[in-house]
C-alpha cells in the first residue's frame, strides 16, 4: 500500500463504462500538477482504461489495486 | 380531500408524467399543475436533423398548452426557489405554490463557461437556434477541416456527437464536397465511444468513411479568433467548423435552492426517485444525479414508474421500481441505425449491426412522440 493522501477523490462505484473514466477526466481538467486523484470503481474495464489513459496523457499511476471487487486507482497529476 | 402534485418543468419527463397521472386519476383525487418557463416544447432529437437540413421547425415543436390533458393546469413561469422543508415553491412573479407531491423535472441547462471560449468558438446542436446556425455553416463550407466530438463531458444524449459526424459525412457527400473536407472525430478517451462492442462498430464505420479519429483529446479551451482548440493533454488542432457537445449543468434553481450537487444535479434514490432525505419530493429525467445517460427515454421510463407510484399512493396499490432502463437508437447515416439497450444490471450493450429497420424506427418515433408518448398513452 502507499501512504500518499489523495487531494481529489472520485467515487465511481456502481457506474458503468465510460462513467469512471469520464469522471476522472472531468477532475483532471480542474486539477493542477501535484494533485493526487483517487478513483474508486467497480467497472472491470476501468483497470485497462485507466492504465491506457495515464500512459497516453503522461501522468503518473501511483497504484492500481483491487480489493473485494473495488478497483482503486491513485494518479499523480504531472502533465497539466 | 384531493391531493396536489406540482411538476416543475414541462419537458419530456414532466409532460409525460402529468398526462399519465391525468389518465389514471380524476380531478377529485389529484390536482396537477405543470410549471415551465418556456411556452414551446421541442422534440430535441430533431435538432440533430435540423442541423443537417432534414427537419424543419414545425415538425419538431409544438405550443405547450396544446400538449396537456384537460385536468392538467399549465403555468408558464420561472421557478426561482424550491423549499423542500416547507413544501413551498416560489415563482419569479413573487407568487408561491404548496404541494403534497413535488416532482423536479427541470432538465439540464447549457453552461458554456465550463469551457473557456466555447461561446463564439464552437458550434453545437443542443438547441434549435444553435442547430440552425450550424446548418448555415454545414451547407456552405466547400473545403477545410471539420471537427466533431465531445466537448462538455456531461451532456444529454451521449451518442449525439457520433450521430453528427456520420450525418455530416453524408451531407458533405451529397453536396459533393466531401473530398475537400477533412472530417475528424474528437474523443477524450482512448476510443471513439465507451461501450466496447458498440465502439468496434463505430470505429469500423469511421474508417470506412474516411473519418479520422483523434483520441485522448479533452477539450480544455477554444480560441475562436484563430480557430484553434486546445486539449487538457496539451495538444491543439486548427479547424474551420468545430462541433462539440456543450457543457451541461442542472437548472439554476436547483443550485440556488441548495438541493443539488456542485453541478446542480439532484441526488435521488435510484429505484424510487425520491430526493435524498424526503418522501414527498421526486426528481426525474436529466435533472437527477443518477449515473445513467441523460436521455428522453430515461425520462419517459421514470415518468411511467412515478405516475404508477403516485397513483398507488393515493388509491392504494403496488409500487414499482425504476431499474435504470435505457434505450437508444444510434443514427449512422445512409438510412441505417444501431441501437443500445441497458439497465442498472445489464450495462454492457451489444454492438447491434446498423440496419435500415432501426433507422425506420428512429424516423417513426418522431411521429409517435407527439401522438402517443407525450400524451401518456405509451
Ligand atoms: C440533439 C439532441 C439529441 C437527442 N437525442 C435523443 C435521443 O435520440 N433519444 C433520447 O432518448 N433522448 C435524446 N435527447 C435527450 C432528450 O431530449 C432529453 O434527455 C430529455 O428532453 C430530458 O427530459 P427532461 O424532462 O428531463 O428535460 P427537458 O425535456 O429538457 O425539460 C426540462 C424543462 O424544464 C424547464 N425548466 C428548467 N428550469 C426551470 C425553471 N427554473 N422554471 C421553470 N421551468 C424550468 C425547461 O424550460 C424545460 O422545458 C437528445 C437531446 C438533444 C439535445
Amino acid at each position: 500500500m502507499t501512504d500518499v493522501t489523495p487531494t481529489i477523490s472520485i467515487d465511481a462505484r456502481g457506474i458503468s463504462c465510460p462513467g469512471p473514466l469520464t469522471n476522472l477526466i472531468k477532475a483532471y481538467r480542474k486539477a493542477k500538477n501535484g494533485d493526487v486523484i483517487e478513483v474508486l470503481a467497480t467497472d472491470p474495464g476501468f483497470k485497462s482504461d485507466v492504465k491506457a489513459w495515464v500512459e497516453r496523457t503522461g501522468n503518473e499511476l501511483i497504484s492500481l489495486t483491487e480489493e473485494g471487487g473495488v478497483i482503486r486507482a491513485l494518479i499523480k497529476v504531472t502533465a497539466r | 380531500m384531493e391531493k396536489r402534485v406540482l411538476i416543475l418543468g414541462g419537458g419530456d419527463g414532466g409532460t409525460i408524467l402529468a398526462n399519465r397521472l391525468a389518465r389514471r386519476l380524476g380531478p377529485d383525487e389529484l390536482s396537477i399543475e405543470v410549471i415551465d418557463k418556456e411556452g414551446t416544447h421541442w422534440y430535441q432529437p430533431g435538432f440533430l436533423f435540423s442541423a443537417v437540413g432534414e427537419a424543419e421547425r414545425e415538425e419538431i415543436s409544438l405550443c405547450r398548452v396544446a400538449l396537456y390533458k384537460e385536468n392538467v393546469k399549465f403555468t408558464q413561469a420561472e421557478v426561482t426557489k424550491i423549499d423542500l422543508d416547507d413544501r413551498k415553491v416560489s415563482l419569479k412573479d413573487g407568487s408561491e405554490r404548496s404541494y403534497d407531491y413535488l416532482v423536479i423535472a427541470t432538465g439540464s441547462t447549457l453552461y458554456y463557461d465550463d469551457i473557456p471560449g466555447f461561446k463564439g468558438g464552437a458550434d453545437h446542436f443542443w438547441s434549435f437556434g444553435a442547430s440552425m446556425r450550424l446548418r448555415k455553416k454545414l451547407m456552405s463550407i466547400k473545403s477545410g477541416r471539420v471537427l466533431v466530438g465531445v466537448g462538455g463531458l456531461t451532456y444529454k444524449c451521449p451518442v449525439a456527437p457520433l450521430e453528427m459526424v456520420f450525418l455530416a459525412d453524408e451531407l458533405f457527400r451529397r453536396r459533393g464536397v466531401r473530398d475537400s473536407i477533412e472530417l475528424v472525430y474528437l474523443s477524450p478517451m482512448g476510443r471513439a465511444y465507451g461501450p466496447h462492442l458498440l465502439n468496434k462498430l463505430v470505429e469500423e464505420e469511421m474508417a470506412k468513411r474516411g473519418i479520422e479519429l483523434v483520441t485522448y483529446f479533452t477539450v480544455d479551451e477554444i480560441d475562436g479568433k484563430n480557430r484553434k482548440v486546445m486539449s487538457a493533454e496539451g495538444d491543439s488542432l486548427d479547424y474551420d467548423i468545430l462541433i462539440l457537445s456543450p457543457p451541461h449543468r442542472g437548472s439554476e434553481v436547483i443550485i440556488n435552492s441548495g438541493i443539488g450537487d456542485d453541478e446542480g444535479w439532484v441526488p435521488v434514490d435510484k429505484h424510487f426517485l425520491t430526493v435524498k432525505g424526503y418522501d414527498d419530493a421526486f426528481a426525474i429525467g436529466d435533472a437527477t444525479a443518477l449515473p445513467i445517460p441523460k436521455t428522453g427515454v430515461v425520462a419517459h421510463f421514470q415518468a411511467a414508474t412515478l405516475a404508477n407510484n403516485i397513483a398507488a399512493d393515493i388509491r392504494g396499490g403496488i409500487k414499482e421500481t425504476f431499474d435504470g432502463q435505457s434505450f437508444c437508437l444510434i443514427e449512422m447515416g445512409e438510412s441505417r441505425a444501431s441501437a443500445q439497450v441497458s439497465n442498472y444490471r445489464y450495462n454492457i450493450p451489444p454492438g447491434l449491426i446498423p440496419n435500415w429497420l432501426f433507422h425506420a424506427m428512429k424516423m417513426a418515433f418522431t411521429k409517435m412522440y407527439w401522438k402517443y408518448i407525450l400524451t401518456g398513452l405509451m
